[in-house]
């Protein structure tokens, strides 16, 4: 039996890798908090931006990989289900847009020589960059519930 | 009335019904239980990670500690709630269920642990120079990080045998 097929068709396969989805998922958006509070000027106040992102991003690569490898073990096993699941589309484009955004604010903000910005530009984008994480998270939720 | 009965009961009582028929209200509580997962058990992991010395190096875990789990609490607020009333829907089901019954276990270890910590560890945290943890302490945290991956384990299997 191959992998794909203990993953697809065995008793504990689905749980044993939507358990790990889920655990990367939780390392993952656990930094997003913490970058985007911090960044809200809500949490860590006594550290900077510029600390948190080196101190926290090899852990938020560690739950990258971990949500992106066990995500293509669920999805190599029905592709087909996927492609046609109209959450699962909105999941990766937004998905894609999240990472964008991060990416983009984190040069921006926690760069070394950042300008100071206002703590209203500050609030709004770390209010998006969670509101796009999170629709990731709803939508990977609604790929069990809407087709 | 036994725990079983109890249980069987709270399965059956008219807000269990309502809830577990609701088109939208019963994904809308699984998706909160889910997505509150960083909130709560990812702050934690976070501050276990410092405590090993992972990550945050140079904070004072006492500092990191008051930050992380000021946001813990809000998540493990979601937590319960939505923990509550999920379990109310299949409280039935959920009694003789392994993984349900090995998840509340491992909850009650990490309680246990959590208690320890507060006891032991929490009152000389602002002495620790940073990037100190006593041995005690990291065996905390290295327990804390092992069973909690164990509950999310155990909630999401169990979740698919309702």
């Amino acid at each position: 039996m191959s992998v794909i097929e203990f993953i697809r068709d065995s008793q504990y396969g689905m749980p044993i890798v939507q358990s790990v989805h889920l655990v990367g998922l939780t390392l993952l958006l656990a930094v997003v908090f913490v970058l985007n509070l911090r960044l809200a000027d809500v949490a860590l106040k006594n550290v900077s931006l510029e600390f948190l992102v080196q101190q926290l991003r090899r852990w938020l690569f560690v739950g990258l990989a971990v949500v992106v490898l066990s995500g293509l073990l669920i999805f190599i096993g029905t592709p087909a289900k996927y492609l046609a699941s109209n959450p699962f589309r909105v999941k990766m484009a937004v998905l894609g847009l999240a990472m964008l955004f991060q990416y983009g604010m984190l040069r921006r903000f926690a760069a070394p020589d950042a300008m100071p910005r206002s703590r209203a530009a500050r609030l709004i984008v770390a209010a998006l960059s969670l509101t796009l994480w999170f629709t990731v998270g709803w939508a990977g939720r609604a790929i069990a519930f809407i087709p | 009335m036994s725990l079983a009965e109890w249980f069987q009961w709270l399965e059956q009582t008219p807000a269990s019904t309502a809830i577990a028929e609701s088109i939208w209200l019963f994904p809308l509580l699984e998706g909160s239980h889910i997505l509150a997962l960083p909130l709560s058990v990812g702050m934690i992991v976070i501050f276990d990670l410092h405590l090993l010395g992972l990550t945050l190096t140079g904070s004072r875990a006492a500092t990191v500690m008051t930050e992380m789990l000021r946001w813990a609490k809000l998540g493990f607020a979601v937590m319960f709630i939505t923990g509550g009333l999920l379990l109310m829907c299949h409280a039935g089901r959920a009694y003789g269920n392994p993984f349900f019954r090995a998840k509340m276990i491992f909850l009650l270890i990490l309680g246990i642990n959590a208690v320890v910590y507060q006891v032991v560890f929490v009152p000389k945290m602002p002495q620790w120079a940073a990037g100190r943890t006593p041995a005690g302490a990291r065996v905390c945290a290295v327990l804390s990080l092992i069973v909690w991956v164990g509950v999310i384990v155990c909630g999401r299997t169990m979740a698919y045998q309702f």
